[in-house]
C-alpha cells in the first residue's frame, strides 16, 4: 500500500512543481519524469496482484464524518491501474509533440502536465477506494481534469461550449451516482463497498433494481453509453488529440470499472440485469457504429466509434452476469474476460487512432475527411499506424481486437444448455454485433482510403510530412501493443485472468480453467497463424513491389484518363463532362 | 481417413472455382444460344494474366498490391475451415465460423483498400457499395449460424452443418437457410441480382470496378479469389443439403457434395440468364431477405422446442 501512497505524493508534488514560474520545458520534464516514477512504484505492487498475489489493503485516519478512508488493491483494480497510468505517461509524452508551438510562448503549459498527472492520482483512488468518499473523490478529480484538459484553446467559444457540455453531462452521471450511494448508505450506514456488496447480495428487490438502475445510468454517463452519448463528439472533437485519445481509451474506461465493480458487489444479479445490461449495450453499439458512418470530422467519428466500443464491451459484461445468475462458469468467463480484454484492447487501438489524427491534425491544420487525401506517401509511419489500428477496432485478425470479440463471439455462441429461446436471442445478438463490425469497418476503411489514399483534394492545406518523434513514439508504441495482443493474445489473457477469476469467486474452480484454456489455445493458434500469414503476405508484397520498380508506372494527365483527385472534384462540381472531353464526344471515356 | 478428406476437401476448392466459372458463364450461353467459352476458360485467362506485366497507378501505395495479396491468402484461410464436405474441415475447432467470417471481413477491408488506393472515384464507387451491401450480408451470416447453434448445441463450424441433419426441424428450416445462402452467394461473390459481373459500365459495378486498376498477376489473384468465394458458399449450400456424412460415408459424400456445387452453378447461371440485376437501391432489401429467411427458421427452432 505504501507504494500507491508514495505514487500519489510523487504525481501531487510533480504537478505542484510544474506550476512554478520555470520554462515550459522544464516544466515538461517534471511531468513526465513524475509519471514515470509514479507508473514504476505503483507496478510495483500492482504486477504482482494482476499475477495472483494477495490483495493490499491499507487505511489513512481520517476525521469524523467520514471516518478512516480504506483501500483495497485487487485483481479488478490492478488490471485497470496496470494499463492506465503508463498510458496517461504515453498521453504526455504525445502532449510535448503536440504542444510544441507553445513551448516559446507566455501560455502556462505546467497547468496540462499538472492535470495529466492529476488524472493518474484520480485513477490510483478510482481504482483502489474502498471508502465511497475516496471513490467519489478521485471521481471527481477526473472529471473537473478532463475538462480543464478539453478546454485548452479555451478563447475558442466552440471548444468552452463542448468544455461545458462535458462538465454538465458528468455531473448529472455524479448525481445519479450520489443516490444510488445514499440508498445504498440508508441501508447499511456504512461508507465501505464491502458493506454495501454484503447488503446487495442478500436483499434482491425493488430497491437493488433501483440502485442498479441509478448505477447503470451514471457509467453510462460516464462510458458514454447511446442515450447519453451526446457529450462525447464535441468533447472529443474540441479537445488536442492527446486529451481525446487519454479520455476515450483510458478516462472513460472507470465507468466500466465502477460497472464492473458493483456487478461483483451485487453477488448473484437477477436474470433480467444480465439482458437489460446485453440490450443497452448492443443499442449502444449499434447507434455508436451507425453514428460513424455519416461523419466529417476524423475526432469525431473515433468518438462515436467509443459509444460502439463501449457497448460492445458491455455486451461481455452482460453475458457474464447472465453466467453469474445461471451459475454458468464458462459465460461468466467469456462474458467478463472478453468484456475486460475489449476495454484493454479498445485503450490501445483507440488511442492509437487519435494519435495519428493528430499527426495529421498538426501536419495539415485540418481533420475534415473532404479536405485531406493522399497523406500515405508523406505520413507513412502515421498511416500504417492508423490502419493498424482500424483493423483492430474493426476487430479482424490478426490484431487484438479480434481476440476479444472473438471471446465475447464465444459467449454469444455457447455450447452450453441454457434453453433454446435464449440461445436464439443471444443468436441475434451475435447478428448484431456482426452487423455493427461490418459497419465499423465500413466507416474506419472510409476514413483511412480517403485521408491516406489517392490523391490531396486541397491544395490550400499546409505542405508537410511526419509529425514530430514525440508523437510518432508513443502511437508506435500503442501499435506494437495492438500488434502483440493480437498475434500472442495469451498476454491480454494472462491479463484479464485474474479479474475474471474475481467474478467466479463462488464458482468450482476447475471447470473455469478448462473453459478459459481451450479458449486461449484457439486464440494462440488463430494469432500465429494469422501472424505469420501477415509475414508472408509482407514478403510477398515487398518482393513485388522490387520487382515494380521496372514495372510499368503509369500516369496521365487528370483530363484525359479519369483518375485522380481532379476528377473527384470535377463530379462534385458537376463539371465532369467539360473537364474530360473538351473536343470529343461526352461519353468517350466511359 | 482425415487426411486423404483433407487432401479432396483443398482439390475441390481449389480447382472449383475454375469450374464453377466456367459452368456459370456455360449456363448462360446456353440460355442465349451461343455455343460459350470453354468450362476451363478461366484456367487460361489467369494463366495468360500470370505471365503479364502490371501496370500501377503512380498513386498507389504498396498497399494497392498488398491488397491482392491478402484477399488471396484470406480466402485460403477460411477455405480450410469452411465444411464444403459436410461434417468436416481440414481446420476444424470451436467457434471457428468467426474466424471464417472476420478472415472474409480482412479480405473486404483489403479489397476497398487497395481499389481506393489508386484514387480514382469510380473504385471508391465501388468501396462504398461493396461495404455498405456487406453490412447487410454479415448479420444474414450470423443469424444462420446462430440458428444451428440453437437447434444443434454444436460449437464448430462442421459440426454445427453435420448435425443439422439430425434435428428434428431439418426438413422445414432447410429451404429457408438455403435461401439465405444462395442470397449470400449472390452478395459475396457479386452475381445478378446483386451485382453484374459483365457489365462494361463502371457506374453499374460493384466488384468488378473495384478491381479496374488492377491488371497482371495481382489481377488474377483477385478474380481467382472472388471465384473461390463463390465456391466456398456454394459448397456450403451442397453441405446443408448433402444427406451423406463424409465422415461415415466419404465416396456418396463427396460425389453428392460435387454435383450439388455443380447444380449451385448451374442455378446461379439460369438466375442470372433469367433476371435482371436489380437497382443498387433495391440490393438492401433483397440482402434482407436473407436475414429473414434465416431469422424464420430461428422462430421454427424456438417454437418447435416450446412444443408448438
Amino acid at each position: 500500500m505504501n507504494q500507491l501512497i508514495l505514487a500519489v505524493l510523487i504525481l501531487m508534488l510533480g504537478a505542484g512543481l510544474c506550476l512554478l514560474p520555470i520554462r515550459n520545458a522544464t516544466r515538461a520534464g517534471i511531468g513526465l519524469v513524475s509519471q514515470v516514477l509514479a507508473t514504476l512504484v505503483a507496478w510495483s505492487v500492482v504486477i504482482p496482484v494482476l499475477l495472483g498475489a494477495p490483495d493490499i489493503t491499507g487505511e489513512m485516519p481520517w476525521a469524523y464524518p467520514i471516518g478512516d478512508l480504506h483501500f483495497r488493491l485487487d485483481a479488478l483494480g490492478a488490471f485497470f491501474l496496470s494499463w492506465s497510468l503508463p498510458m496517461t505517461f504515453l498521453g504526455g509524452v504525445y502532449a510535448v509533440g503536440y504542444m510544441d508551438k507553445y513551448f516559446n510562448t507566455p501560455r502556462h503549459l505546467g497547468v496540462h502536465f499538472a492535470l495529466l498527472n492529476m488524472i493518474s492520482v484520480s485513477f490510483l483512488l478510482v481504482y483502489t477506494g474502498e471508502h465511497t468518499v475516496t471513490f467519489l473523490f478521485g471521481w471527481e478529480i477526473a472529471a473537473l481534469a478532463a475538462w480543464l484538459l478539453v478546454i485548452w484553446d479555451y478563447p475558442n467559444e466552440k471548444v468552452r461550449f463542448a468544455g461545458f457540455n462535458y462538465l454538465v453531462s458528468t455531473h448529472i452521471g455524479l448525481i445519479f451516482l450520489v443516490a444510488a450511494v445514499m440508498i445504498l448508505y440508508t441501508h447499511t450506514h456504512s461508507w465501505f463497498l464491502d458493506d454495501f456488496g454484503d447488503w446487495m447480495s442478500h436483499n434482491p428487490g425493488t430497491l437493488r433494481n433501483t440502485v442498479f438502475l441509478l448505477l447503470v445510468t451514471s457509467f453510462g454517463l460516464k462510458s458514454a453509453f447511446f442515450p447519453f452519448h451526446s457529450w462525447l463528439p464535441r468533447a472529443h472533437a474540441a479537445a488536442p488529440a492527446h486529451v481525446s485519445a487519454l479520455m476515450s481509451g483510458v478516462i472513460h474506461k472507470a465507468g466500466l470499472y465502477a460497472l464492473v465493480r458493483f456487478i461483483l458487489l451485487l453477488g448473484k444479479p437477477d436474470e433480467w440485469m444480465g439482458w437489460f445490461l446485453i440490450v443497452f449495450s448492443v443499442i449502444s453499439a449499434l447507434v455508436g457504429g451507425l453514428y460513424t458512418v455519416g461523419q466529417r470530422d476524423l475526432k469525431r467519428l473515433l468518438g462515436y466509434s467509443s459509444t460502439e466500443n463501449v457497448g460492445i464491451a458491455g455486451i461481455g459484461f452482460g453475458i457474464g452476469c447472465l453466467g453469474l445468475t445461471w451459475d454458468s462458469p464458462g459465460l461468466v468467463a467469456l462474458g467478463f474476460g472478453g468484456g475486460l480484454l475489449h476495454v484493454l484492447n479498445h485503450a490501445f487501438f483507440k488511442c492509437q487512432l487519435f494519435y495519428a489524427a493528430g499527426c495529421v491534425y498538426q501536419v495539415k491544420h485540418v481533420v475534415d475527411l473532404e479536405r485531406l487525401g493522399g497523406l500515405f506517401k508523406l505520413m507513412p509511419i502515421t498511416a500504417l499506424c492508423f490502419i493498424v489500428g482500424g483493423i483492430a477496432i474493426s476487430a479482424l485478425p490478426p490484431f487484438n481486437g479480434f481476440a476479444s470479440e472473438f471471446m465475447i463471439y464465444s459467449g454469444l455462441f455457447t455450447g452450453e444448455s441454457i434453453g433454446v429461446w435464449a440461445k436464439l436471442t443471444l443468436g441475434l445478438v451475435a447478428a448484431a454485433l456482426a452487423f455493427v463490425g461490418a459497419v465499423s469497418a465500413l466507416s474506419i476503411t472510409r476514413a483511412f482510403g480517403v485521408i491516406f489514399l489517392g490523391n490531396s483534394r486541397d491544395s490550400s492545406l499546409p505542405e508537410g510530412r511526419e509529425a514530430s518523434r514525440w508523437m510518432l513514439v508513443p502511437m508506435c508504441i500503442h501499435a506494437v501493443g495492438t500488434t502483440v495482443l493480437g498475434v500472442v493474445p495469451v498476454l491480454g489473457l494472462a491479463m484479464v485472468a485474474g479479474p475474471t477469476a474475481l467474478m467466479m469467486r463462488a464458482m468450482p474452480v476447475e471447470v473455469v480453467t478448462v473453459n478459459l484454456q481451450s479458449t486461449i489455445e484457439i486464440l494462440t493458434r488463430i494469432g500465429l497463424i494469422s501472424g505469420a500469414l501477415a509475414v508472408c503476405i509482407g514478403l510477398v508484397v515487398w518482393w513485388r513491389f522490387k520487382a515494380k520498380k521496372s514495372a510499368h508506372r503509369c500516369s496521365m494527365p487528370p483530363g484525359l484518363w479519369l483518375r485522380g483527385a481532379n476528377a473527384s472534384h470535377a463530379i462534385h462540381r458537376g463539371q465532369l463532362f467539360q473537364r474530360t472531353s473538351p473536343h470529343t464526344s461526352k461519353a468517350s471515356w466511359c | 481417413m482425415n487426411i486423404s478428406l483433407a487432401l479432396i476437401h483443398w482439390a475441390i476448392v481449389l480447382s472449383m472455382p475454375i469450374l464453377l466459372v466456367g459452368l456459370v458463364n456455360r449456363t448462360k450461353s446456353w440460355w442465349v444460344g451461343r455455343k460459350g467459352p470453354r468450362l476451363f476458360q478461366s484456367a487460361y485467362d489467369l494463366w495468360r494474366l500470370l505471365g503479364k506485366r502490371p501496370v500501377v497507378s503512380t498513386t498507389a501505395s504498396p498497399l494497392f498490391l498488398a491488397g491482392a495479396y491478402v484477399v488471396l491468402i484470406c480466402g485460403l484461410l477460411a477455405a480450410s475451415m469452411i465444411p464444403i464436405l459436410g461434417q468436416f474441415a481440414p481446420l476444424q475447432f470451436s467457434h471457428d465460423f468467426v474466424v471464417v467470417a472476420y478472415t472474409l471481413g480482412l479480405a473486404r477491408i483489403f479489397l476497398m483498400i487497395s481499389a481506393m488506393d489508386v484514387g480514382s472515384p469510380f473504385e471508391g464507387m465501388g468501396a462504398a457499395r461493396e461495404a455498405s451491401f456487406a453490412t447487410f450480408a454479415e448479420p444474414a451470416l450470423f443469424l444462420l449460424i446462430g440458428t444451428a447453434s440453437a437447434a444443434t448445441g454444436m460449437t464448430s463450424f462442421a459440426d454445427l452443418i453435420g448435425h443439422l441433419h439430425h434435428t428434428p426441424h431439418y426438413a422445414i428450416i432447410v429451404a429457408p437457410l438455403t435461401i439465405a445462402l444462395l442470397i449470400l452467394l449472390q452478395a459475396e461473390a457479386a452475381r445478378i441480382p446483386v451485382d453484374d459481373p459483365m457489365t462494361h459500365l463502371e457506374l453499374t459495378m460493384i466488384h468488378e470496378v473495384m478491381i479496374l486498376d488492377h491488371s497482371g498477376p495481382e489481377l488474377a489473384a483477385m478474380q481467382y479469389a472472388a471465384a473461390m468465394k463463390m465456391t466456398l458458399y456454394a459448397g456450403l449450400i451442397a453441405a446443408l443439403i448433402n444427406p451423406f456424412n463424409p465422415l461415415a460415408d466419404p465416396v456418396a459424400g463427396v460425389l453428392v457434395s460435387l454435383v450439388l456445387m455443380l447444380i449451385v452453378a448451374i442455378a446461379v447461371g439460369c438466375i442470372e440468364s433469367l433476371s435482371a440485376r436489380l437497382p443498387m437501391r433495391w440490393v438492401p432489401a433483397y440482402l434482407l431477405i436473407a436475414s429473414v429467411a434465416a431469422l424464420g427458421s430461428m422462430l421454427v427452432i424456438g417454437l418447435g422446442a416450446s412444443g408448438v
